[in-house]
């Protein structure tokens, strides 16, 4: 956690000063890493950003008026009417959706995260049962649930002081944990990036899960996700899938191919374009089944 | 944290916007037409002054309304209004896009042109003052009322989407000379803005009746 939380008198004026940087969304990645990090914990930085984004609104009053063209509206409920609605709490999104989560986390310069004015929820540990699927679940498994739970720390970055959706934010996690603690016979394989783990692969009845903790949010205009079984011969492009919120989630990747669990290890690449090459330009992260 | 002394209409507003976003909360699509015949103006002329271009302005609406729809539970109420909460993600969004499609040559060029805009509105156009709405005359004031280091500081950063050392590059200003500036203006304007830019927060670093040591958590 940050050295100096809270409001502590001349002190604070560095968190104040980022505050505003960041509501701005102008925060230097640095700057932003570490107000990310201070901000959680300090409701006068909460409501210095709020304060900060009312004012942004008002300036927005001094631009001169301007009008979409009319096949906007048309363009925004055609999306509208093949969008389904993120449910809170509810179970983990399966598939692409279309639109990224708006969950204020640093970004990288340039980057494709998006805005998010400062109400994303909070984060708060969920405690899992320790009862009940003890024993009967593989190790594997609870190996899978394992780096779910450590990938929680990345949603420690989210902001808010909001209760409600922190219980939402919790019954979400909760969602994975069940989600990954179905029975059944499964194949996993940690994925990492630079010895960090950034996604966990979960193999079973023919269908591919990847839990992602860190991979970056894609461009889903121009860019895909990749998940590739590897072995000894060529990998081979498994199923897409989007990255739609930097913290911790839960992704069913659509998949025709057959023998999913047929490899010794996965990967993943960001490719240019919606569809797997046939071969990975740039492996962002891979990893041995470990069952 | 309640608004003290905020006038009726505005309020009046924020609920039916809250009301709508209710409404979408509720999987009602309907309210999603309510949100954007309310907020298309501003949110175009906001993201069409950042990107300078159009079609990505309406890239960027569609992509905001779109997520409006998609996650409303993303707005908590208690962190302030809809308009903050939509014109934010405008903001942020044309600025990521901004950032993506410009390259360093073009906003170099551009840099310019956004110093020059910075210059005191009240010595713009006089015509253009008259036209002006109320709302708009106000923000102008209040953003002509500032030291003018630290209104070029603010609209580099809101309107051309700069990041802070950025600005500080094209103002030939230290990096922490900035974000003060930064701080200073926005609580200037706060103060002059009132409770138009109140909504329901106080007691943030940019509200000058904050005491430093006030209630943390």
């Amino acid at each position: 956690m940050s050295p100096a939380r809270g409001p502590r008198g001349a002190d604070h004026e560095h968190f104040d000063e980022l505050a505003v940087g960041w509501a701005l969304h102008a925060l230097e990645p640095e700057d932003e890493a570490l107000f990310s990090r201070h901000l959680p914990d300090c409701s006068r930085c909460a409501r210095t950003v709020a304060e900060t984004s009312e004012v942004m609104a008002a300036l927005a009053a001094d631009l001169p008026p301007a009008e979409p063209s009319d096949d906007l509206h048309e363009r925004i409920r055609a999306a509208v009417e093949q969008t389904e609605q993120v449910r809170r709490p509810a179970p983990p999104a399966v598939g692409p959706i279309t639109q990224p989560d708006d969950g204020h986390l640093p970004r990288r310069p340039g980057g494709t995260d998006s805005g998010r004015p400062g109400l994303a929820p909070p984060w708060r540990p969920t405690r899992i049962r320790r009862d009940g699927w003890r024993g009967r679940t593989p190790q594997a498994l609870m190996a899978a649930v394992a780096a779910v739970v450590v990938g929680l720390g990345v949603w420690n970055v989210v902001l808010s002081t909001s209760r409600q959706q922190a219980e939402e934010t919790a019954a979400e996690q909760q969602h994975i944990v069940q989600a990954l603690l179905t029975p059944g016979k499964a194949t996993i394989a940690p994925l990492s990036s630079n010895g960090h783990r950034v996604a966990t692969v979960v193999v079973r009845d023919g269908q591919i899960q990847v839990v992602t903790s860190g991979l970056e949010v894609n461009d889903e205009a121009s860019t895909t996700y990749v998940v590739w079984g590897t072995s000894e011969a060529a990998p081979v492009p498994l199923g897409v899938f989007d990255v739609v919120r930097p913290r911790l989630d839960l992704r069913t990747v659509g998949s025709d191919h057959t023998g999913l669990d047929d490899f010794s290890g996965y990967a993943i690449s960001l490719e240019k374009g919606r569809k797997a090459p046939a071969k990975p330009t740039d492996i962002v992260a891979n990893g041995q089944v470990t069952s | 944290m309640g608004a003290v002394s905020r006038p009726v209409r505005r309020s009046d507003e924020d609920s039916r916007d809250a009301d709508l976003v209710r409404r979408i909360r509720a999987g009602d699509r309907g309210a999603v037409d309510g949100l954007y015949e309310r907020f298309r103006r501003p949110a175009f002329a906001l993201a069409r002054r950042i990107l300078a271009d159009d079609v990505l302005a309406e890239d960027v609406l569609q992509d905001v309304f779109v997520t409006v729809w998609r996650d409303p539970g993303a707005f908590d109420r208690s962190r302030g209004s809809v308009a903050s909460w939509v014109l934010t993600m405008v903001h942020h969004k044309a600025v990521d896009a901004v950032r993506r499609e410009e390259s360093h040559r073009r906003r170099q060029a551009r840099a310019e042109e956004d110093l020059a805009r910075s210059v005191p509105t009240a010595t713009r156009d006089v015509q253009d003052e008259v036209l002006s709405r109320g709302v708009s005359q106000r923000v102008r004031t209040a953003l002509g009322g500032l030291p003018a280091v630290q209104r070029e500081a603010l609209t580099l950063a809101y309107y051309g989407g700069y990041t802070q050392r950025e600005v500080a590059a094209l103002t030939g200003a230290p990096l922490g000379t900035v974000k003060t500036r930064m701080l200073a203006g926005m609580r200037r304007l706060r103060q002059e803005l009132g409770e138009r830019a109140g909504g329901r927060s106080a007691g943030g670093a940019v509200d000058g009746t904050a005491p430093v040591d006030g209630p943390g958590r």
